[in-house]
C-alpha cells in the first residue's frame, strides 16, 4: 500500500516536521494549477494544507477538494484569512506560524471531521436545524411547509379553503424595548391564546382548522370545512376574527401588562381559495396567503389613517395626559425625581410609542412634543419637593424645533429639569446638536441619555454628550439576576459612569431579584414597577413645598 | 455535595487539549463531563446527555459557537433548561450584546484560567433548579 500524502501549497520547517510526526506520510508541495491537478488526479492525497492568502486560489482549492471529499486544513496568516476559512467550512485551521505538533494534530482532526462519522454528525445537526424550521420552538405551532403538506389532501377533497392571516404590528418594538426574552414570552402567550380559542370556537364547526406560524411574527389559519358542511360565511369569519383579536389582547394584557398590550395592534385579513387542479396546489395556497396578508395590510393602512385623524384632534384639543413615574434612590428608598410619561387620551393613542410613531408619520412631532412638555411642566408646578427632579423626554428632532429653546421652556428653576435624550434616535448633525445642548446646559438644565447600552451608540458617543444621568436600557435589566453577561454590561456602565461623574438609573426593574442585583452592582437610582407604577403626583404639604416651584 | 447533585456539563471546543484539561479539572470536582469537538457533534451530544450547562467555545470550524448556542437555546424540549457559558474573550460592548442575542447566559475569557472557569460553572450551577 502506498503512503498517504499531505499535499500543500507552501512548505516551511514546521510543516516538514509535522509530516514527519504523522508517521510514514509523504509531503507533496505544489502550486497554482499544478496543485489543483494533483487534487483531481492523485488518489493518495489524504489532506490538503494551504496557507494561501489569495481568496480566489483558496476558493478554487476548496472546490476541487470538495469534489473529491478531501479535507482541507488552512494555515491562516491573520484574522481575515481565518474568517474566510470558516466561511468556506474548512475542516480545520490554525494560526500560521504554528508548532509542528499542532499542525500534525490538526491534520488528524481534519481527517476525522471529513470522515463518514463526521458527515453523519453533520446530518444529525442539520436535522435539528430543520426541525426548528418546521415547528416553532416557542409556540409549538407548525410552520407553513408542514401545514401545506397536511392540508393538501383535505383541500382536494373539499375543493375550497379559507385563509385567515393575522398581522401583528409592532411586535419588533417589544424586542427593541424590552429585549428578545420578553418578545418570546409574548409570542408564547399569543400562540396559547390562538390554540385555546380554536378548541373553544363554535363558528368553525367541525371544520379542520390548521394553524401555522410564519416564523416572523404573524399567524396564518387554514379553515377547511368538513364534508357536507359549508365554509364559514363572511359574517361568521368577521365575528370570529373580532373575538380572536379580543381574546389575544386580554390574554396579553393579563400576562404582560397594559403597557405591552397597548403597544401593538392585530389586523386580520381573509382570502378564499378554490381548488383548481390545473394549478399547482402549493402555488394556490401561497397565493391565498398573499391575498389574505394584503387584505390585512389594507385594514392596517385604513386604521393608520384613522389614528392620524385621532392624533390631529388630540393635538388640537390637548387630549394628552401625563403620568409621573418615580425614580428612587436605592440607598434610602426616597423619590429622587419623576419621569413624565405622555399618554393619548384617545384609546387608539394610549401607548406613547404608538402616539409618537403616528406623529412622526403625520409630521406632527414638534406639535405633539410641545404639548407634552407643556403638560408635564404644568403638572408638577408646586408639587415637587425640595431637590426633586422632573425628567422630560425630548426627541432629538425637537432640538430642530425653533419653538423649543432654553428660553421658551417654561420653568423657573432649570436645575430641577433633566432632559432625557434617547440613544435610539440617530443624531445626524452632531456638532450642532452638542451646541444646542450646551445652550440648555448653560441655563442650568441637566441631561440624561435614555436607553443607554441598547447598542445604537457606543460608550464613546455617550461620553460625548456629557450626560448627568445614564438610564440603562430596559432590555439589560429584564432578567439581569439570572444573566451574568447583563450583569457584566451593567457593571461596566456603572464604572464608566463613576469615572465620568454621572449617575446610573436602572429602568424597568420589575422584580425583587432584579432590584437586589442592580443594587449589588452599584446602581444608585432605580425606576420600575417593582417599586412604583406611573401615576399622579402625591399632594404636598405646605412645609414640604419647594421654595422655588418649577 | 454528592456526584448526583452536580449537573451534567457538555464541553465543546475544537482543541482536544482544552477539552481534556477541562474534563479532568471539572471531573475531579464531581461534574459528569461530556466533550464534543465541533458544533455538529455538540448538537448530537446535547440531545443525548441533556446537559444542564454547556461550555461552548466560539471559534470552531463549521458551525461556530454562536450558531450552536442559538440552536441549543431554540431547542423545543431542552432550550429552556440549559445554561450556556461562552468560552471567548468578549472585549467590546457590542460583542456582549451579540452574545445576549444568541441567548448566552454567561461567558468566560479565553485563554481561560481554570479557577475562574470553575467559579463560572459554580455560579451557573447555583441558578439551576434543584436536581437533588
Amino acid at each position: 500500500m502506498r503512503n498517504p500524502v499531505l499535499l500543500t501549497d507552501s512548505v516551511d520547517a514546521a510543516i516538514v516536521e509535522a509530516a514527519a510526526l504523522l508517521d510514514s506520510w509523504e509531503l507533496l508541495v505544489r502550486d497554482g494549477a499544478a496543485l489543483l491537478d494533483e487534487i483531481d488526479s492523485n488518489g493518495d492525497v489524504r489532506v490538503v494544507l494551504t496557507t494561501t492568502t489569495n481568496p480566489n486560489a483558496l476558493r478554487d482549492l476548496f472546490e476541487h477538494a470538495r469534489s473529491r471529499s478531501l479535507p482541507v486544513l488552512v494555515g491562516c496568516a491573520d484574522e481575515t484569512m481565518r474568517r474566510r476559512a470558516v466561511e468556506l467550512r474548512a475542516d480545520d485551521w490554525y494560526r500560521d506560524p504554528a508548532p509542528a505538533d499542532e499542525i500534525a494534530a490538526r491534520v488528524r482532526t481534519a481527517i476525522v471531521r471529513a470522515s463518514q462519522s463526521g458527515r453523519l454528525l453533520a446530518e444529525h445537526a442539520d436535522r435539528v436545524e430543520y426541525e426548528q424550521m418546521l415547528f416553532d420552538s416557542l409556540s409549538g405551532l407548525p410552520t407553513l411547509p408542514v401545514v401545506i403538506e397536511r392540508s393538501r389532501a383535505l383541500i382536494k377533497e373539499r375543493g375550497e379553503l379559507v385563509v385567515l392571516y393575522f398581522n401583528f404590528v409592532r411586535y419588533s418594538k417589544i424586542e427593541e424595548i424590552y429585549g428578545w426574552e420578553k418578545l418570546d414570552a409574548v409570542l408564547e402567550t399569543t400562540a396559547g391564546a390562538v390554540r385555546d380559542f380554536l378548541t373553544r370556537s363554535s363558528s368553525l364547526g367541525t371544520s379542520r382548522v390548521m394553524v401555522s406560524f410564519t416564523h416572523d411574527d404573524d399567524f396564518v389559519l387554514f379553515h377547511v370545512p368538513s364534508a357536507g358542511e359549508a365554509v364559514a360565511t363572511e359574517v361568521e369569519v368577521t365575528a370570529l376574527l373580532r373575538d380572536l383579536e379580543g381574546e389575544m389582547s386580554r390574554r396579553i394584557e393579563a400576562a404582560h401588562g397594559e403597557e405591552i398590550s397597548a403597544l401593538f395592534d392585530i389586523y386580520a385579513g381573509r382570502a378564499h381559495v378554490y381548488y383548481n387542479p390545473k394549478v399547482r396546489l402549493q402555488r394556490q395556497i401561497y397565493r391565498g396567503i398573499r391575498e389574505a396578508a394584503s387584505a390585512a395590510k389594507s385594514i392596517e393602512e385604513r386604521e393608520r389613517g384613522r389614528k392620524v385623524d385621532d392624533l390631529r384632534v388630540s393635538v388640537r384639543d390637548g387630549l394628552v395626559d401625563i403620568e409621573y413615574h418615580p425614580i428612587v434612590l436605592v440607598s434610602t428608598g426616597e423619590t429622587y425625581g419623576y419621569e413624565a410619561l405622555a399618554r393619548g387620551r384617545m384609546r387608539s393613542l394610549r401607548s406613547p410609542e404608538v402616539m409618537f410613531e403616528v406623529a412622526a408619520e403625520a409630521d406632527l412631532l414638534w406639535e405633539l412634543g410641545r404639548l407634552c412638555r407643556h403638560r408635564a411642566i404644568e403638572g408638577v408646578r408646586d408639587k415637587l419637593r425640595e431637590g426633586q427632579l422632573l425628567f422630560l423626554n425630548v426627541d432629538p428632532h425637537d432640538f430642530a424645533d425653533p419653538a423649543f429653546t432654553e428660553d421658551t421652556l417654561d420653568v423657573s428653576e432649570p436645575r430641577c429639569v433633566v432632559i432625557e435624550i434617547t440613544e435610539r434616535t440617530a443624531i445626524k448633525d452632531y456638532p450642532k446638536f452638542r451646541e444646542r445642548l450646551r445652550a440648555f446646559r448653560e441655563r442650568g438644565f441637566r441631561f440624561a441619555v435614555d436607553d443607554a447600552g441598547s447598542g445604537y451608540a457606543g460608550l464613546g458617543s455617550i461620553a460625548n454628550l456629557e450626560p448627568d444621568f445614564i438610564k440603562l436600557d430596559m432590555s439589560l435589566i429584564n432578567g439581569i439576576d439570572v444573566n451574568f453577561i447583563k450583569q457584566n454590561l451593567v457593571e461596566t456602565m456603572v464604572r464608566f459612569a463613576n469615572d465620568h461623574g454621572t449617575m446610573v438609573i436602572a429602568e424597568g426593574v420589575e422584580t425583587a431579584e432584579e432590584f437586589e442585583t442592580v443594587k449589588g452592582l452599584g446602581v444608585e437610582l432605580v425606576q420600575g414597577f417593582f417599586l412604583h407604577r406611573p401615576g399622579g403626583l402625591p399632594a404636598l404639604t405646605g412645609a414640604a413645598r419647594s421654595a422655588h416651584g418649577t | 455535595m454528592t456526584n448526583q447533585a452536580r449537573p451534567a456539563i457538555l464541553v465543546v471546543d475544537d482543541n482536544f487539549d482544552n477539552t481534556e484539561i477541562i474534563r479532568d479539572y471539572l471531573g475531579v470536582r464531581g461534574y459528569p463531563v461530556t466533550v464534543a469537538h465541533n458544533g455538529d457533534q455538540a448538537l448530537v451530544e446535547f440531545e443525548r446527555v441533556r446537559p444542564a450547562i454547556v461550555l461552548l467555545d466560539v471559534m470552531m470550524p463549521g458551525r461556530d459557537g454562536w450558531e450552536v448556542c442559538r440552536l441549543m437555546k431554540q431547542h423545543a424540549e431542552l432550550g429552556r433548561l440549559v445554561r450556556i457559558i461562552m468560552v471567548t474573550a468578549l472585549d467590546e460592548w457590542d460583542d456582549k450584546r451579540l452574545a445576549l442575542q444568541t441567548g448566552a447566559d454567561d461567558y468566560v475569557e479565553k485563554p481561560f484560567d481554570l479557577g475562574r472557569l470553575a467559579e463560572t460553572v459554580e455560579r451557573n450551577t447555583a441558578l439551576l433548579p434543584s436536581i437533588g
